[in-house]
């Protein structure tokens, strides 16, 4: 039994600022959960708290069922890899490998084979006699992560390990971890801003947002069902279209459109204002589309081609929304912020389309929109609109 | 063909300019280099010509003879080796004192986060700011009463003792010693701390198992020098030691000045002879004075 469980956490530093907000968290023992959002949202500030390296100002903190809020770091039990791998520069890969065991009393024949068994497993042998300076960057990568692993902690956390790595790397560290983790079992906690790594490597994933928790949830169910704007604008790339729509109780009407709403939607029935959220793959090309789904016609201004699937990026005659959580998601500071034209107040969507068909700029295109694929957002609180509740919208 | 013309003549302009600049500042680094090293080479020239020569021909002439023999003479009737012994004696606890209490206080100021430390820091740096001389008296006067145990000085005080003398330079050292470490100390990356107090080193270890290894330049840097000031002490030797037999090598020197009569040829040999342990000091250091120790700790 050695899982995380954070009660109630939370860190107020002494100028005020709340970086950590009454968390409650709970990893199961081997599980792998990553903490994920908009750099500032106290992620990383979480972790050096489950580390010990920063003090909670409430709450309490478990680590293998132990309450572990008061203890430092060394007797904690956990392993930690940092962003920029802290290997210390004057010990060679071995004494680097080694220096937790040797901290720790481990007879030095134990720890010689323990250190030439996870050089073995990362393929760190040839390496051994050299020191940190005269390492790549992913064999630096390599050696930070068996400095954890070779202590075979209660649980692994770690902060954005991956985000010093070119981008070709990383997506091969990527696959590592998950093997690594699968060959160990060991519980881990591990923190990035990039959702796709959070997506790829989570088995729960957990949004956080001003240091407060918004989700923890699968991958799978973060993606189609988001609680909240948030959520749903920070998960997903390309990134959600967003618009504020006009419920009919039978359909939803948008920027010039009207879509019929299938039996069973969460917004059948209902009547006012939401805020409505298209998934890129849920637009298709209206060639290869269902014939039963409705169709939008738009002009595409930009086609971004991937080969296997292409992005067709138009804009809708509709403002774009402006709830602080999708700038926060967006991680801009205003609607101005990664437009390179001003004065243009309409919403731009973005739709995945099939890479084998032709798509024109400037040239009319009708997409099929998978109306049951539509996500709703109470534009007042911005909580998804669920089946279960019957929240008031607003006329 | 025009342009093919021009080209080259532009490439000329251009580099004969950088080459008048070179040539500049070459002239200027010669220039700066021999006036600096005019007194040293001057004293080492007059330290190998015999007295005689320097009297009948003075000390601007051409050498009738050249040889060692004021360096052997120094040597026995100055009693260097003694003095040498005093020098070091004094100098290396008072360096390796020095570089330890300010690298404990700069550790303490730069790597652990507490309250008081900036307040810390301008404490020890205030004290480096008050000139000797002013406290001379009253230094003098507290060391007379400043008692000590027998065994460690045979005066029972601090005044005119070993102990006293490198208590004094450890106290005058310490405040630029604790600056430029606790400088250099904050350019070690914070996280490597952290992994350390992970890997479960606590204070002690974390300030001579990561710090201290890193910090190897600059402490090279600062032993050298402060071998240096510390083997040079004149005023504090004179002012708190009595006995002759206890004073460093540089107040020994004067023991080669007689009362009437200055041999300087005597007193250059002397001199060249007592600069020597800090030219070794440097040559043994110099290379450790390695920047960038700290590359390779993260992504590089």
């Amino acid at each position: 039994m050695s899982g995380i469980r954070l009660d109630h956490v939370s860190k107020r530093y002494p100028n005020g600022v709340v970086a950590v907000d009454s968390v409650e968290l709970d990893v199961a023992d081997g599980e792998f959960v990553v903490l994920v959002g908009p750099s500032g949202c106290g992620k990383t500030t979480l972790l050096r708290s489950v580390a010990g390296l920063e003090d909670i100002t409430s709450g309490t903190l478990y680590i293998g069922g132990e309450d572990v809020t008061g203890r430092p770091p060394q007797q904690r039990d956990i392993a930690m890899v940092f962003q920029d791998y802290a290997l210390y520069p004057h010990m060679s890969v071995r004494e680097n490998l080694g220096y937790g065991l040797k901290l720790r009393g481990t007879p030095r024949a134990d720890r010689e084979r323990r250190v030439s068994e996870v050089a073995h497993t990362l393929g760190l042998e040839e390496l051994l006699a050299r020191k940190p300076a005269k390492l790549s960057g992913g064999q630096r990568q390599r050696v930070a992560m068996g400095r954890a692993i070779i202590r075979e902690p209660k649980a692994f956390l770690m902060d954005e390990p991956l985000s010093n790595l070119d981008a070709k790397l990383r997506v091969s560290m990527r696959a590592e971890l998950s093997r690594l983790h699968e060959r160990l079992g060991v519980t881990t906690l591990y923190v990035t801003h990039d959702q796709v790594e959070a997506m790829t490597l989570g088995q729960r994933v957990a949004v956080l947002r001003d240091g407060v928790l918004q989700q923890v949830d699968t991958p799978q169910r973060l993606f189609h069902k988001p609680k909240n704007l948030f959520v749903a604008a920070f998960i997903g790339s390309p990134s959600m279209n967003l618009v504020e729509a006009e419920l009919t109780g039978r359909s939803v009407r948008f920027a010039g459109f009207e879509l019929p709403l299938p039996r069973g939607s969460v917004a059948a029935d209902r009547t006012g204002k939401a805020i409505v959220g298209i998934r890129p793959s849920a637009l298709e090309h209206g060639g290869g589309a269902e014939h039963e789904l409705p169709r939008i016609g738009v002009v595409p201004e930009v086609v971004e081609e991937l080969g296997d699937e292409t992005h067709v990026i138009f804009t809708i005659e509709a403002p774009p929304v402006s709830a602080d959580a999708v700038l926060a998601a967006t991680e801009a500071s205003d609607q101005s912020e990664g437009k390179l034209f001003a004065g243009d107040e309409r919403a731009m969507f973005t739709a995945r389309v099939d890479g084998k068909r032709t798509v024109t700029v400037g040239d009319r295109l009708e997409l099929a929109v998978d109306t049951g694929a539509l996500h709703f957002f109470d534009p007042a609180t911005g909580l998804a609109l669920d089946a279960g509740t019957r929240t008031e919208l607003v006329a | 063909m025009s342009v093919a013309l021009e080209r080259p003549a532009v490439q000329e302009r251009t580099g004969r300019g950088i080459r008048w600049q070179r040539v500049g500042l070459h002239v200027f680094l010669a220039g700066a280099a021999i006036l600096w090293l005019a007194p040293v080479l001057w004293t080492l020239y007059t330290s190998l010509r015999p007295f005689s020569d320097t009297a009948k021909n003075g000390y601007v002439s051409l050498p009738g003879a050249l040889n060692f023999e004021n360096y052997s003479q120094a040597w026995t009737q100055a009693d260097l080796p003694h003095y040498f012994l005093n020098s070091l004696i004094i100098t290396l606890p008072a360096v390796f004192l020095t570089l330890l209490f300010a690298a404990a206080v700069a550790f303490v100021v730069a790597r652990l986060s507490f309250r008081f430390n900036v307040a810390l820091l301008i404490v020890f740096m205030a004290a480096n700011l008050l000139p000797q001389q002013v406290i001379l008296t009253p230094l003098y006067r507290l060391y007379l009463r400043l008692p000590l145990p027998e065994f460690l000085s045979d005066s029972g005080l601090f005044y005119d003792s070993f102990i006293g003398l490198i208590a004094i330079n450890v106290a005058f050292q310490t405040g630029f010693c604790t600056f430029v470490l606790s400088n250099y100390m904050k350019t070690i990356p914070a996280s490597l701390g952290d992994a350390a107090r992970v890997d479960g080193a606590g204070v002690l270890r974390q300030f001579f198992g990561i710090v201290l290894p890193l910090c190897r330049p600059a402490l090279a840097a600062l032993a050298t020098l402060e071998f240096t000031w510390i083997y040079n002490d004149f005023l504090w030797a004179v002012v708190l030691v009595q006995s002759g037999d206890k004073r460093p090598i540089t107040s020994a020197l004067a023991n080669l000045q007689g009362a009437y009569f200055t041999n300087f040829n005597l007193l250059a040999a002397g001199a060249m002879l007592a600069a020597l342990p800090t030219l070794i000091v440097y040559a043994l250091l110099q290379r450790h004075f390695i920047s960038g120790l700290t590359l390779g700790a993260s992504k590089g």
